[in-house]
């Protein structure tokens, strides 16, 4: 039985890529302009990607030692420019695929950012996602004028209503409502466009939105939720959600529970794309491609050590230069901040040393190694133990973040996984998320 | 009497809208208004002009103000849809390579953090070339879509405007220029003693800083402003580095009201050439001077036709609802608005006919090209700089073309607006003479 096709998307951000790497070229100042990002497009929708999503932050992280050195030196959580300006220069060089730009709930005005949305997805002719976080860092939340975020579970509260507003504001504009009548002169119907009047403990808006809705309507949402609170979200509002985990058992647990949450909410589970991390290291030959693995992943280089160190602990909110690196993994830490990334890294790697949880927390998904074929083989397998949907391709930032890289992956695997059939060979619908729930 | 050179700006007037959709030269602006086209194709026909910069105008609401309903804003596309500039921007900044790019965004609207890190990535996108038109909203349609019951009375928002102004230059300033080093035997890409937080607790607002990328090519973006109010004015002057202004009363109000910008800002301690006062013209060009007559004359006879068009415009900044006054009875004195103050005392005991009228007979340029550059550069020469701002509220193709290609090569001639651009930077460029 052949295994049926599934998505391929890439997960960055706005930031500096691989600018020490052998590969990295002019990358470390260049990347601002956002050509980098551009060539990269144009590159995966010839791989045949469903989408290019930017993650995004707003804080230049002090989490580790109190300073910004780490995080400034290894360019982990800043420089980071805003993904919304780049995405339609992306979409103009782009034909067909898809773009998704974080915008956090916490810090966004729901209207502002209902328009911004609907805006690109006219300009993109309905090829733009929104991925839909809470933010998780004080440390961001004191740039926007609060002390403090609130508490996890109320962070989601406030976003169930943000995404009620936006819905609410894209959906003011009734379909058809824009008549063009040059005879009686009317542009628009304004009996077919209503005030929204929501009033909620968090968020208010009078509405209607000054503009009608994209050709999507509603623009995909994505989101990436671990905590039952984030899950029970995504699986209620998100088309494609990203998930984390090494271990194929734990993956397709996930994606079963994220399905049973989405039929809980009266959706079509199919219609909630659950694609996980990989970071899929490739080359020639065998040998080669485990020493590259090595030299991606294996901890052996002490500035590698001490980005993987700061990305943890700024992600985490915990300052791990404080424990021994090579003593066991402590297992009762406590933090405002993702908790369950945490409680993941924790338990995941109980008994092991912290030097060791390093290496596969920097590869955040399953063992992707080999060459072209093999590296296929194993993503044909781990798909068919999931049950679906796809990946979400990350090349960790100092490490592999390169055109080069970008052309491995697709110039070689994914070529070879469209002669497998594994991923799409074209892109049938003009819009995104009818692409995207093709199949 | 001879000019000195002058500037050139573009005012994309009823901002990332329809331009223009039932006339004979709209072509698919109705339907294809959605689409960024037509404002790369305007940004490119001005950089092959030399203009300096276009500004998108921008507002978030659909007014209601005239008639107290939708219906004659929505009916005519006039001031809604409008689109978000910020999405806009960075395309016609990718398909040009030295016109300054100056989108509108909202001190009331926006939260200070945000927007100075939206500013800094067009900045950095554009190599340089990013303005930011500060405007404060003027209704309160806008603010009710932003949680506010009702929006800030407007001195109060002018004090806000001058402490966002405030945080933005810290956060934009917050990296050193040389904060990234990129050492790579040390694996440095930036030196945390060279970004710094910005601490600031104002009366507004509470930013700690510092932005989570480096300083733009300019730093700062170029900062336009709009204010005619007494208020507008003194943070103009305090803030500006050109000043878009629409006074009324000819060349010799026109005077006064620079001469008055540069004064204030000389009172900032700021270089007076350092603000470029621009003033709103629409020219009207014809093959000959009989034409283009006869166009004017085909718009005046259109606008006597249509008051309740030019009144939507004024209902709308106003926030009054002029749908209640007969249209030949005076304007009474006892017409207030939290709005735009400087057009509302302008309006006052006249009728809104007359009001009309007069708002269509401000500053004429109309002829052949040569005729409209000779009188641009008489009143250039007699109010002392810096320029005009161009705008058309019936945008289309064939307009900007009679501008750039007919208009701007006949101030060439003169040696009066520039033909090159000196340098790579927005505000170079803008205050280089």
């Amino acid at each position: 039985m052949s295994t049926p096709p599934f998505h391929l998307a890439w997960f960055t951000s706005f930031t500096a890529p691989a600018w020490r790497s052998t590969f990295g070229g002019d990358t470390g100042t260049e990347w601002m302009t956002g050509e980098y990002y551009v060539s990269m497009a144009r590159q995966l929708e010839r791989a045949g990607f469903d989408f290019m999503m930017f993650e995004d932050s707003t804080m230049v992280s002090e989490a580790l030692g109190g300073t910004m050195e780490q995080d400034l030196k290894h360019s982990l959580h800043s420089p980071k420019l805003d993904p919304f300006p780049l995405l339609p220069i992306l979409a103009r060089a782009t034909k067909h695929m898809g773009f998704i730009a974080t915008g956090s709930t916490s810090f966004y005005s729901p209207y502002i950012l209902a328009r911004v949305m609907a805006t690109m997805d006219h300009l993109t002719g309905g090829r733009v996602g929104w991925n839909i976080v809470t933010s998780s860092e004080d440390i961001a939340a004191q740039n926007y004028g609060m002390d403090a975020l609130p508490p996890h579970d109320e962070r989601y509260d406030i976003a169930e209503e943000f995404v009620q507003v936006v819905k609410a504001l894209w959906d003011s504009w009734e379909p058809g409502a824009i008549v063009m009548n040059r005879e009686t002169g009317h542009y628009a119907d304004h009996t077919k466009v209503h005030r929204i009047d929501y009033r909620g403990k968090y968020h208010a808006s009078r509405g209607p939105l000054n503009m009608p809705a994209g050709p999507q309507g509603h623009p995909v949402l994505c989101q990436a939720g671990g905590s039952p609170k984030g899950r029970d979200f995504a699986a209620k509002h998100a088309n494609a959600i990203v998930a984390t985990n090494p271990n194929v058992e734990k993956m397709a647990a996930y994606r079963a529970d994220i399905r049973e949450r989405a039929a809980r909410h009266g959706r079509n589970p199919d219609d909630v794309k659950v694609l996980f991390h990989a970071a899929p290291i490739i080359a020639e030959t065998t040998e080669e491609a485990h020493a590259a693995y090595q030299r991606v992943f294996g901890m052996d280089d002490p500035l590698q050590i001490e980005q993987t160190l700061a990305m943890t602990a700024a992600v985490t909110e915990i300052d791990f230069f404080q424990y021994d690196l090579d003593a066991p993994m402590p297992q009762d830490l406590k933090t405002n901040g993702h908790q369950s990334v945490l409680d993941d890294f924790m338990k995941r790697n109980e008994g092991k040393t912290l030097r060791e949880s390093l290496g596969e927390r920097l590869r955040l998904g399953p063992l992707l190694v080999g060459t072209v074929s093999e590296v296929a083989d194993q993503m044909e397998d781990i798909v068919t133990r999931v049950g679906g949907d796809g990946f979400l391709i990350r090349a960790e930032t100092g490490l592999s973040h390169t055109r080069r890289y970008i052309d491995e992956i697709c110039s070689g695997l994914a070529p070879e996984l469209r002669r497998r059939g594994l991923i799409r060979s074209d892109y049938p619908n003009d819009l995104f998320k009818q692409n995207l729930l093709q199949f | 009497m001879s000019a000195n050179p002058f500037h050139l700006a573009w005012f994309g007037a009823g901002g990332f809208g329809v331009k223009s959709w039932n006339k004979t030269w709209s072509g698919r602006g109705g339907r294809d208004w959605a689409s960024p086209q037509l404002w790369v194709d305007i940004a490119q026909a001005l950089e092959r002009a030399r203009f300096d910069y276009i500004i998108i105008e921008d507002s978030s609401y659909v007014p209601d103000a005239y008639g107290s309903n939708s219906k004659a804003y929505l009916s005519s596309a006039t001031a809604t849809p409008k689109m978000d500039p910020t999405v806009l921007a960075p395309i016609m900044s990718h398909l040009t390579s030295r016109i300054g790019i100056v989108p509108t965004l909202s001190v009331t609207e926006y939260h200070p953090y945000m927007l100075a890190r939206k500013i800094n990535t067009l900045d950095h996108m554009s190599n340089g070339r990013t303005g930011w038109n500060i405007v404060t909203s003027s209704s309160h349609r806008a603010a009710q879509n932003y949680g506010k019951d009702l929006l800030e009375e407007h001195d109060l928002r002018y004090d806000i405007a001058d402490e966002f102004f405030d945080v933005s230059c810290r956060l934009w300033e917050s990296w050193d220029a040389d904060a990234v080093t990129l050492d790579a035997d040390h694996g440095v890409w930036a030196d945390y003693e060279k970004v710094h937080t910005i601490d600031f607790e104002g009366k507004f607002f509470k930013v700690r800083g510092p932005l989570n990328a480096p300083q733009s090519p300019q730093g700062r973006p170029v900062f336009t402003q709009a204010g005619g109010s007494a208020r507008g004015k003194q943070f103009a002057a305090r803030t500006a580095n050109s000043v878009i202004s629409g006074v009324e009363g000819g060349p010799a109000a026109m005077k006064r009201f620079r001469d008055d910008i540069r004064a204030q800002a000389t009172g900032y301690g700021r270089d007076p050439d350092d603000v470029k006062v621009l003033f709103m013209a629409s020219p009207v060009v014809g093959e000959t001077d009989e034409e283009a007559q006869a166009k004017r004359a085909r718009q005046v006879a259109f606008a006597e036709a249509h008051p309740e068009l030019g009144l939507l415009h004024l209902s709308r900044h106003s926030g009054i609802d002029f749908a209640q006054f007969p249209l030949d009875e005076p304007i009474p004195d006892t017409a207030k608005t939290n709005g735009h103050q400087q057009m509302l005392a302008q309006a006052i005991g006249k009728t809104p006919r007359e009001f009309l009228r007069k708002s269509l007979s401000t500053m004429e340029f109309v002829g052949s090209p040569d005729t409209v550059a000779a009188k641009m550069e008489e009143v250039m020469a007699e109010v002392g700089g810096d320029g005009f701002l161009i705008a058309n509220f019936d945008l289309n193709r064939r307009y900007v073309s009679e501008i750039a290609d007919g208009l701007v090569p006949a101030l060439q001639r003169r040696g009066l607006t520039r033909t090159e651009y000196t340098h790579s930077r927005f505000r170079d460029n803008l205050l280089e003479f």
